[in-house]
């Protein structure tokens, strides 16, 4: 398959690091049908952690499990080691867990610097009477600041160019590049990636590969990806777990992944026949 | 002789002692703005000379002496230009580099200069020059500018600006007297500046400067001009062109007008609103891409805003054609569009750097902006002929600046048409290693320029295009392909066009359509496409263009009149080789690469089949397999005949 990304090269998996995140034999039942069957497995600080299945396997239950958006069957989350499995979402943003969606989810009637800046919101403290008295009570210092932070964001995505321009405007590819900033916004120590790449070309891709590697090495958050192109996941991950029918199948570092006969039969093709990767 | 007004250049002869000289006057006046995280920073006279303190005393740590080089390649920034006056502060020349030159480009220049030091703006640049290593092995480092994304390298030759410079300052709290001397010791008799020629035909060769004469010709521009201190100006062209160092380096410190650096050359129009500049200078690809964005806005525009737009137009268009200006238009539609451009400000709006068609012309002047033609080349200052407001006319280029700038037509034919020879007191010293070059275009102190023009009863020089491109048909008839171009290149549909004809029976025309606009209307009407060869192969497109042809055939003689065309299934890109960096097209090459289809046109076929293989920047491949559609047009357009 053709990559987006042969001039990356991983860095050492964060072997020492501390774990960051951990899912503990977790389970989620939709009725009769199992979406998740005891998963379980930890990423640690610093990692550039994928999740691969063929479709309806699990990946984005198990992203929206992380993020508060469903609450476990059965099991436990931990994050930095206190049990969040039971936490709404906004307080998983407030200790420091951003996402992107599968599908965007951008306000299309406002602009790009107000999309973004709805990611600084939770961090905001100037609340209706410091807004009222602007100029004397903090707020405008505070708006300066954290119109500042966006616009590291807006430079290091390279979107200056469409800062005022709506949402709703925008190409595909842009605005998977503007869900991407205001997830950055957050601030997250832990960023999930649903789909980062899917229906990009493959100068988007180049693109959005090069600023999730420098997310992970250059700003220091740990990235949870799911992705379908295996190119990317094998030129950019550290770890990779592979999900079938909502149980791990495997687990471990690209090579190791890849050349593993289970996931061949169970993902990229049948056992014998060469990776599609 | 030195305009009064700017009697100090005699003394202060070279740019670090008038910048010393202007942060000692001045130092709290803003004369450089940059666009950084969404903000303006400014850089008064006290920044810009301490920058340029660092930048000289980190370049001269790092071994660079009198006479060396310096390449610098980037967009235009402030540290663009502290880095060049630093250089000429240490007797050091500088070569500004396009930033999207290629390798292949960069290291026949860097190995032909013997640059032993390079600035680099970014990653990207850092990545080609050492990509370029082998072929340059003269530089020995390489200083970059933006850390983003350097964590991967470990090459010994990179040191980072920001360390350079915070060694620089304690090098001057060691020594605080080294600066002055470095600056005294600087003359007007340096050579500051090589500049690279476009190289219509061949590698580009290398103008050599001395900064003084280059600062007594920008004094002598700005004095024709009247730019002074109250003066805005947005740098948008590529530094690596003579006319933006002179505008960029030159201009501020010796006439201290401000100057802008925009945020990307993707904000440039939001940019240029922002700031509103009092005078601007861009190329005609600039401006056609500006008319041609406005329209492709009112495609999108509702139907009384077209109408409005319309008719608002028309009656602009009919006061220029009377030489005034319709006031009812310019309160109703054209004020408010020119305050959309960011043009509310403009004294004057100079096109340069090759001829702009004058329906690009006419359509900003009906929109009230006084536009100028300006003309000059690499070894002449970039601009030393020009036109004065209230003068001018849609093809004329004017006068020389002052008394001082002489030019005359040599060899001119029965209809006073020769080549245009031009000299002044400031103009190159010769091209660098390059006697021979020399020789053949200095002569007697005249430079030779290869153009062809005339001079108008005024007086006003008019300039045709390249002296050996002018070409005959077979029939014998002469024709300019560059005024056909020009025509041609007005219509929003066209963005570049290459007339064939010469030596052949009738005229023909290579087109590429702008894809932006043409994907548009292929939208409204319903058209379904994928690629840009995909589009352009489409015979809806060709009977478009073929009518917006028929249109400028109906403006030109029938045997100027263009029969055939073709739309190119890709862009002419600089990078391919087809056009230089200023983006004139590059004849040769095309007649070569697109020698197959010229012969089809030519051999009455009505279609030619292309299988080629195109390589994109990122290296990877694409391979093209169309067939193109050669449209012949009707010989009398005004019976309205479509394209076939």
């Amino acid at each position: 398959m053709a990559t987006a990304t042969a001039a990356v090269v991983p860095a050492a998996p964060a072997g020492a690091a501390p774990i960051l995140l951990e899912l503990d034999d977790v389970s989620l039942q939709f009725g009769g049908v199992r979406a998740m069957s005891n998963v379980s497995c930890a990423v640690r600080r610093g990692e550039l952690f994928s999740i691969i299945g063929p479709n309806g396997a699990g990946k984005t239950s198990t992203l929206n499990c992380i993020s508060g958006r469903y609450r476990p069957t059965s099991g436990r989350i931990r994050y930095q080691g206190e049990d969040i499995t039971g936490l709404s979402p906004n307080r998983r943003a407030g200790l420091g867990i951003g996402r992107t969606f599968q599908n965007l989810a951008l306000f299309a009637g406002m602009t790009v610097l107000d999309n973004i800046s709805v990611g600084r919101h939770h961090l905001m403290r100037a609340g209706f009477v410091r807004g009222m008295l602007y100029w004397v009570g903090g707020a405008q210092r505070e708006e300066a600041e954290h119109r500042a932070a966006v616009e590291e964001i807006i430079d290091f995505l390279e979107i200056a160019h469409i800062r005022n321009e709506h949402a709703g405007t925008l190409s595909y590819g842009l605005r998977k590049r503007v869900e991407l900033a205001r997830a950055i916004a957050l601030k997250p120590d832990l960023i999930l990636l649903d789909e980062p790449m899917a229906g990009m070309n493959l100068e988007e891709k180049e693109d959005m590969a090069r600023f999730i590697v420098d997310l992970n090495e250059e700003w220091g958050m740990t990235v949870v990806m799911i992705e379908h192109d295996m190119g990317v996941v094998m030129d950019l991950s550290h770890r990779v777990m592979v999900l079938d029918f909502g149980r791990k199948i495997a687990e471990g570092v690209p090579d190791d992944v890849r050349g593993s006969d289970v996931v061949k039969a169970a993902y990229l093709g049948q056992p014998g026949e060469e990776a599609a990767a | 002789m030195i305009p009064p007004q700017f009697a100090h250049i005699e003394a202060l002869d070279t740019l670090p002692k008038l910048l010393r000289d202007n942060a000692k006057r001045y130092p709290h006046e803003t004369v450089l703005r940059t666009k950084e995280l969404g903000r303006w920073r400014t850089w008064d006279w006290t920044r810009y000379h301490e920058r340029t303190r660092q930048w000289a005393l980190g370049l001269r740590a790092l071994g660079l002496q009198r006479g060396d080089t310096v390449a610098i390649i980037g967009d235009a920034r402030p540290d663009w230009v502290a880095a060049a006056v630093a250089a000429h502060a240490l007797g050091v020349k500088t070569l500004g580099l396009y930033q999207d030159a290629l390798d292949d480009e960069v290291a026949y220049l860097l190995d032909y200069c013997g640059a032993r030091v390079v600035i680099a703006e970014n990653e990207e640049q850092v990545d080609k020059m050492l990509s370029v290593a082998a072929q340059a092995s003269g530089v020995e480092r390489i200083v970059y500018c933006d850390v983003r994304g350097m964590r991967k390298y470990d090459d010994p030759r990179l040191v980072a600006a920001d360390t350079l410079l915070a060694d620089a300052v304690k090098v001057h709290a060691a020594e605080p007297a080294l600066w002055d001397s470095l600056v005294d010791a600087t003359t007007g008799d340096d050579i500051a500046i090589l500049c690279t020629t476009s190289g219509t035909t061949a590698r580009p060769k290398l103008a050599t400067y001395t900064g003084g004469k280059l600062i007594r010709h920008v004094a002598t521009y700005c004095a024709a001009l009247g730019i002074g201190p109250d003066d805005e100006y947005v740098s948008i062209l590529p530094m690596g062109w003579i006319v933006e160092q002179f505008q960029a380096v030159f201009q501020p410190i010796v006439c201290r007008n401000r100057i802008s650096f925009v945020e990307d050359s993707e904000t440039t129009m939001a940019d240029l609103r922002e700031i509103a500049p009092t005078f601007i200078v861009l190329a005609p690809r600039v401006w056609e891409g500006i008319a041609a964005n406005v329209r492709a806005q009112m495609m999108d525009a509702s139907l009384l805003k077209q109408k409005v737009f319309a008719w608002g137009l028309g009656l602009g268009l009919a006061a220029v054609e009377k030489g005034g200006v319709s006031r009812l238009a310019q309160a109703v539609v054209l004020r408010a569009l020119r305050d959309r451009l960011g043009f509310t400000r403009l004294r004057f709006a100079c096109t340069g750097g090759a001829p702009m068609g004058p329906d690009t012309f006419k359509f900003f002047m009906a929109m009230g902006l006084p536009m100028l033609q300006i003309y000059g080349q690499t070894e002449l200052g970039g601009v030393y002929c020009m036109q004065r407001p209230g003068e001018v006319d849609f093809d004329s280029v004017g006068t020389g600046l002052t008394g001082d700038y002489e030019i005359r037509i040599d060899n001119a034919d029965n209809q006073g048409v020769g080549e245009v020879v031009s000299r002044h007191p400031y103009m190159f010293e010769g091209y660098f290693r390059n006697d021979e070059a020399t020789r053949a275009d200095l002569r007697d102190g005249w430079m030779h320029t290869g153009d062809a023009g005339f001079f108008k009863p005024s007086g006003q020089l008019v300039v045709i295009d390249r002296m050996r491109d002018l070409a005959t048909t077979s029939a014998g008839d002469r024709f300019s392909p560059q005024f056909i171009e020009n025509k041609l290149k007005f219509s929003p549909y066209v963005s570049e066009a290459v007339l064939l004809g010469d030596q052949r029976p009738f005229l023909a025309a290579i087109v590429c359509m702008r894809f932006p606009i043409v994907s548009k209307w292929a939208e409204q009407n319903r058209m379904a496409f994928t690629t840009y060869s995909d589009l352009a192969s489409r015979q809806e497109v060709c009977g478009l263009v073929g009518r917006e042809i028929e249109r400028m055939n109906a403006t030109l003689p029938p045997a100027q009149r263009v029969r055939k065309f073709v739309l190119l299934y890709k862009e002419l890109d600089a990078d391919d080789g087809e056009l230089t960096r200023t983006r004139k097209v590059r004849r040769g090459v095309i007649a070569e690469k697109y020698g197959e289809i010229i012969d089809a046109i030519y051999g009455g076929a009505e279609s030619v089949r292309i299988d080629t293989e195109i390589t994109f920047q990122g290296g990877s491949k694409q391979r093209i397999r169309t067939s193109m559609p050669i449209a012949t047009l009707a010989h009398e357009p005004a019976a309205g005949r479509k394209a076939s």
